[in-house]
């Protein structure tokens, strides 16, 4: 049988353009479930999505961006059909905002030598603290690279969002780290 | 630009998305405020803590089950084309649209041109600064996934400055910089397959290879294309300059690729 019969040279041209970002999509879909198991449920989900809706996908684009739409929707799935706390509403609110500034209580302060010195567990406890809608940005921008523009698509949601998500999120995760690290003696109480 | 606007702009600031107008007006006021500085300065600390972590792979046995559940997937697919005939038909429809190059974009070596431009007039073009080869190399891999290699020109008197990562046709590009005396390098590596023809300028061979030569706007560029994988050169320096840094970047490469 030839190759398009089989389906060969999708799978290919497939495995060639969209797995090779398989290692992104596990990575963020372990800090969005933050369960081993889940994550790669969730990743077998979405690539197999990703391989139905491929002829839809605009080789011009960022690839990784547009599997980490599928991820994340395939995701918001899950978590509906699980009847999971409802997450999302809440960590948009103003409730959210509140609490930002409730535990960002280091936003601000000058004396941030324990980026140093700041464990790499620490980071990833952080980033678990964080509400989701604050932690898939940070994850997005800073631990996977993406634009602005490519954030906006992968959340569905206008820049400006982006970028206030962005800020606040980055502003909560130093508040934790700054936390942590007078936990650990690396800051004085008083600084 | 006073201390409040340049604050709500901290963050797209460092991440390298202001537009150029906004970009400097920001820098303007950098140059005479120590405040917004070490604002600046502690944010990219702070994205630096973050770049630092390291990354999960995703397990080889897992790695290995969705290439499976992939191929069965497929050929179940293949199958209901099959059994289906005007589904086939769609689906060769499909495999044209793949093979239709991307058109309608700005040429790729003026974009470059254009962003080598805008770069020079940052203050710190480089977002992450370091003479290091190897160091650069880590930081693109970690912040953009991207695979890069970083040539030392050291022999030749021209110096590595750092890296940025740029966007062009919409994908991420690597932005390496280098200066000679005054005189700056740029070295663009950007992912889009394409064929050295699709490149303007002129052809040249240079060391047994072809490459494309362009000048624009007064800079002299060479480009060329390695696999999914186009390079270009800007800068004033002078061609013979260009195409040895060109020569050793590919040989570099082919020698990284084949370790």
């Amino acid at each position: 049988m030839p190759g398009w019969a089989t389906g060969e040279d999708k799978v290919q041209e497939f495995e060639r353009v969209a797995l090779v970002h398989l290692d992104s999509l596990y990575r963020s879909a372990l800090r969005l479930t933050q369960n081993r198991a889940e994550a790669e449920d969730l990743v077998q989900d979405a690539c197999l999505r990703a391989l139905r809706s491929f002829h839809r996908f605009d080789p011009g684009t960022n690839c990784r961006a547009w599997l980490l739409t599928i991820l994340r929707n395939a995701f918001l799935n899950l978590k509906r059909r699980g009847s999971h706390e409802v997450f999302w509403e809440s960590t948009t609110s103003e409730s959210a905002d509140q609490s930002m500034t409730d535990m960002g209580v280091a936003i601000g302060h000058p004396e941030e030598e324990f980026f140093q010195t700041v464990l790499h567990g620490d980071v990833d406890r952080a980033l678990k603290a964080l509400p989701l809608a604050f932690r898939e940005a940070v994850m997005l921008a800073d631990l996977e690279g993406l634009s602005y523009k490519e954030i906006s698509q992968v959340l569905g949601c206008p820049i400006g969002t982006v970028m206030s998500r962005l800020s606040r999120g980055r502003g909560l995760l130093r508040g934790t780290l700054s936390r942590l690290a007078r936990e650990h003696g690396y800051l004085k109480e008083s600084e | 630009m006073n201390c409040a606007e340049f604050e709500a702009r901290l963050h797209p600031y460092v991440d390298g998305e202001l537009d150029v107008g906004e970009m400097l007006a920001a820098n303007t006021h950098l140059a005479q405020c120590a405040t917004c500085q070490s604002r600046v300065e502690r944010e990219r600390q702070f994205r630096q803590l973050l770049a630092r972590q390291p990354r999960e792979s995703a397990p080889p046995e897992f790695r290995a089950l969705i290439r499976a559940r992939i191929r069965q997937s497929a050929r179940l697919a293949a199958l209901r084309r099959w059994l289906i005939a005007p589904a086939a038909v769609a689906a060769a429809a499909v495999l044209l649209i793949f093979l239709v190059p991307g058109s309608g974009r700005a040429p790729l070596v003026t974009d470059l041109v254009n962003k080598h431009i805008t770069y020079a007039q940052i203050e710190q073009p480089a977002e992450f600064a370091s003479p290091d080869p190897h160091a650069v190399e880590a930081w693109l891999r970690q912040r953009a996934g991207l695979r890069v290699t970083v040539s030392d020109y050291s022999m030749s008197g021209i110096r590595l400055v750092g890296a940025r990562i740029a966007e062009s046709n919409e994908r991420k590009a690597a932005y390496v910089l280098y200066e000679k005396g005054h005189t700056l390098m740029s070295v663009f590596t950007v992912p889009a397959s394409g064929r050295i023809a699709d490149l303007e300028g002129k052809r040249v061979s240079y060391g047994g290879h072809e490459y494309m030569t362009l000048e624009r706007k007064g800079y002299r560029t060479v480009s060329w294309t390695d696999g999914p994988t186009v390079f270009g050169l800007v800068s004033m320096l002078d061609y013979d300059a260009l195409l040895e840094c060109a020569d050793k970047l590919r040989a570099d490469r082919a020698a990284q690729l084949g370790a």
